[in-house]
């Protein structure tokens, strides 16, 4: 084959694999193949495995706390409170667990999140009749060792504020349970346990009503002197209500105590005119009711109740770059009607998976600066309003492109140095471009190196063979290697090309020399012409 | 022979053989003729086009289908089925509703973006199906690797999504306002008419994933003539016209050789 027709066909050959696979080579699938899907389906290999439990783990989940109700109910109503403290501890680590997993998963918005909020109150209530389990019997023992006088009263008194919790309490509870037991039905956990807890707890209180029966004080008990109002009898987050009353017979100075939901909320003393008062703003408490009750020493006051609605909340957020990897998320968190959300947790989900964590300050604004990998990124500010009287809320997605690190200079350097060497090594070897003839060394015969001139008789043989001699004597001539053929020798020696290409034709072709033709071959042969 | 020559060869072996892959393959979703990830080409299956010549007893698995069938088709689906065949229709588009109301079944593809939560992958529309009942073609399955596959009504349930599962309406990845969770039925059964709301189950990239599914699916003939798993590419469908004709398949091969033939016969000469 001609050497510029393989070229050619080489470098045709070439561009056609060249362009077919331009098409695909420019296709970033071919290196980082990620997340490839299309409206019918996903390609699994590029798709990221993750951890299965955690979707799995939540119905298991709910069964075990809705079998902590049933467990604690039972060891409250038999008085085993060392059992029952440790039950209330395992049941509080398990609902922090659920709240945990409710992010997580971002169930905010389905009826899980109820779930949560209802098991959040049921632990919360089951905190409350324990404890006032535990302060009735031990005013059950006190109203044994002290028959009459004011401490009576003030038992009397005391036991009476707690009947009142405990029933209100209760009731809550009792009518949490059917929506309650109705989504964990729906996802298939078992509340039966749940549903006995409602009738076990009203025996619990129902013996508190008759203790106080007992002592004829349930329902015509004697008012006591500490009262107790609230104004107004509702409120949302950010709202402040008065808590105030009077204490018939106090001393001016004496010590009162507010209680709001079995925990002392505020210590005050009364005044010139034996009242007192506590404005009371509305924070981190859940929305329903909370009870409330004053003590002066050993004097308690009735129970009395307020609302906490829930509220809408607005959660906005900002994205500025920082620099290459960093941007700053800022935001506020406030109320439907304005106020600012104070000291409150935000969660920023990094592409809809990683959660980071900040807080509001106290003019409900969050700033937290996240460092990301160099591409596209999306970000969304989102508030779980776990233990606030306020409903979840979630930004805007953000979509930002992070610069990422620079390339390294490295490798370019790298590639550089290493192209210098390798010219330096290939100019001190000898670039075979500039001495092709060192590939080859017999590709050029000088003619002059063999100048012997063979003998060559060529009279009354058949022209073929004589044309044969020629180029043999010729080929020898020239100092080409036997092995050479025609076309070979053709290349090797371009000044007799015509010779060669005449004798292949001769030996190959079948053509027959004139006499004429192999005189002019032997003078070239011989070297005479 | 000259090196040259043999690198040109070489040269020209790769470019063509290159090319005979860019011409004779194709991207198309499903396709037969699809290589990659997304399409069927190593299902291991028989094209049937004729849809009166189907074997008695085996099964048919009629795959993302997307033409009609003539009441002629469908009068042989339904002998298929009277005489013991079992068809699978996998479709994911409610493109396989008109058949099922013209084989009479009760069964009904609903067309969605099924995701969730209960999932080994970061995809929401990746997760797993539950075999709820016995059936051949479930035997020792326990769980599906679904791929966004559609709600199916009606019929008996075979395979079931977690209770952690929502139509995405708003394809935000995300159980949203208006969006609840619940079971969902992606196959159900109808005597021997299965039907499966998933049929990217057959792709290339998801064989791997439901290695016992597809082992019990065989032998299966599949509808080459009114699903995605053709093809639209005109060279391949020649060459498919081609296969499928022997005479055709010897005149080329006859002109392939004659050339050669020519060549050799000149030089002996």
């Amino acid at each position: 084959m001609r050497p510029r027709a393989s070229h050619i066909i080489l470098a045709a050959a070439a561009v056609l694999l060249i362009l077919l696979l331009a098409g695909e080579a420019v296709d970033p699938v071919l290196y980082a193949a990620e997340n490839i899907s299309t409206a019918a389906h996903a390609d699994p290999s590029t798709i990221e495995k993750r951890s299965p439990g955690d979707a799995a783990s939540v119905v298991p989940l709910m069964d075990e706390l809705l079998g902590h109700t049933g467990t604690l109910a039972l060891t409250i109503k038999v008085k085993d409170y060392e059992s029952a403290e440790r039950d209330l501890a395992r049941y509080s680590e398990l609902s922090s667990q659920f709240d945990r997993l409710v992010v997580k998963l971002d169930l905010s918005e389905t009826d899980i999140a109820e779930f949560q909020k209802s098991n959040r109150q049921n632990q919360e209530a089951m905190a409350a009749l324990l404890n006032d389990s535990q302060r009735l019997d031990e005013l059950k023992s006190l109203e044994i060792e002290v028959l009459d006088g004011d401490q009576r009263m003030a038992v009397i008194y005391e036991g009476e504020a707690l009947r009142q919790k405990m029933k209100e309490t209760y009731t809550a509870y009792a009518n949490r349970e059917p929506e309650t037991a109705r989504i964990a039905t729906r996802y298939g956990a078992n509340a039966t346990s749940y549903e006995e807890s409602v009738d076990v707890l009203d025996e619990v209180v129902g013996a508190a009503e008759e203790w106080q029966e007992g002592n004829g004080t349930s329902s015509g008990a004697p008012r006591s002197p500490l009262t107790i109002s609230i104004t107004p009898r509702e409120g949302r987050y950010g709202e402040n209500l008065t808590i105030n009353g009077t204490y018939g017979g106090g001393i001016p100075g004496t010590p009162v105590t507010i209680y709001i939901d079995s925990r002392i909320a505020r210590n005050t003393t009364l005044d010139g005119n034996a009242t007192y008062e506590y404005p009371y703003r509305i924070g981190r408490v859940l929305a329903g009711p909370h009870l409330v009750y004053a003590t002066a020493a050993t004097i308690f006051s009735e129970v009395t109740t307020f609302d906490v609605l829930a509220a809408d909340t607005n959660i906005s957020l900002a994205v500025v770059e920082v620099n290459r990897t960093a941007v700053a998320c800022t935001g506020n968190l406030t109320t439907e009607d304005g106020r600012p959300v104070l000291e409150a947790p935000v969660l920023l989900r990094v592409d809809g998976e990683t959660l980071i964590s900040t807080e509001t300050d106290g003019n409900g604004t969050y700033a937290r600066t996240l460092v990301l990998t160099g591409g596209e990124h999306t970000i969304r500010a989102e508030f779980n309003a776990a233990g606030y009287p306020l409903n979840s809320s979630r930004s805007q997605v953000e979509t930002l492109q992070v610069r990422g690190e620079g390339l390294s200079p490295f490798p370019f350097i790298a590639a550089i140095a290493a192209a210098l060497g390798a010219g330096w090594y290939i100019r001190r070897r000898g670039l075979p471009e500039e001495h092709p003839v060192q590939e080859e060394p017999d590709i050029e015969p000088p003619p002059e190196i063999a100048e012997t001139v063979p003998s060559v008789e060529i009279e009354g043989l058949p022209p073929r063979e004589a044309a044969t001699l020629l180029f043999r004597a010729l080929r020898e001539r020239l100092g080409i290697p036997a092995s050479k053929t025609p076309r070979e020798c053709a290349r090797l020696a371009p000044d007799h090309a015509a010779f060669f290409e005449r004798y292949e034709r001769i030996r190959y072709a079948g053509e027959v020399p004139t006499e004429e033709e192999l005189r002019s071959m032997e003078r070239e042969a011989l070297g005479r012409g | 022979m000259q090196r040259e020559t043999w690198v040109v060869i070489l040269v020209l072996l790769l470019a063509g053989g290159a090319l005979y892959l860019h011409i004779t393959t194709t991207t198309e979703e499903f396709s037969r003729h699809n290589i990659g990830w997304n399409g069927t080409s190593n299902l291991p299956a028989e094209d049937v086009r004729d849809l009166s010549r189907l074997d008695p007893g085996s099964t048919l698995l009629i795959l993302a289908p997307d033409r009609p069938f003539t009441a002629a088709e469908v009068g042989y689906l339904r002998a298929f089925l009277d005489g013991g065949g079992r068809i699978i229709i996998a479709d994911e588009e409610g493109a396989a509703n008109p058949l099922l109301v013209d084989l009479e079944s009760e069964i009904r593809v609903r067309p969605g973006n099924l995701s969730s939560l209960e999932r080994d992958y970061a995809h929401p529309g990746l997760f797993k199906g539950y075999v709820v009942e016995n059936d051949t073609l479930f035997a020792g399955v326990e769980t599906v690797l679904l791929n966004r596959p559609a709600a199916v009504e009606g019929g008996e349930p075979l395979v079931e999504t977690s209770v952690f599962t929502w139509d995405d309406i708003d394809g935000d990845g995300h159980v949203g306002e208006g969006e609840t969770f619940g079971r969902r039925v992606v196959c159900a059964r109808e005597g021997n008419l299965i039907v499966l709301g998933d049929a990217s189950l057959f792709i290339n990239a998801m064989l791997p994933e439901n290695t016992k599914f597809i082992e019990n699916l065989q032998p299966v003939q599949i509808d080459a003539v009114h699903s995605r798993t053709g093809s639209r590419n005109p060279i391949i469908n020649t060459l498919t016209w081609i296969e499928e004709r022997p005479p055709a398949v010897a005149a080329l091969a006859a002109l392939a050789i004659l050339p050669v033939a020519w060549r050799f016969g000149r030089k002996r000469e």
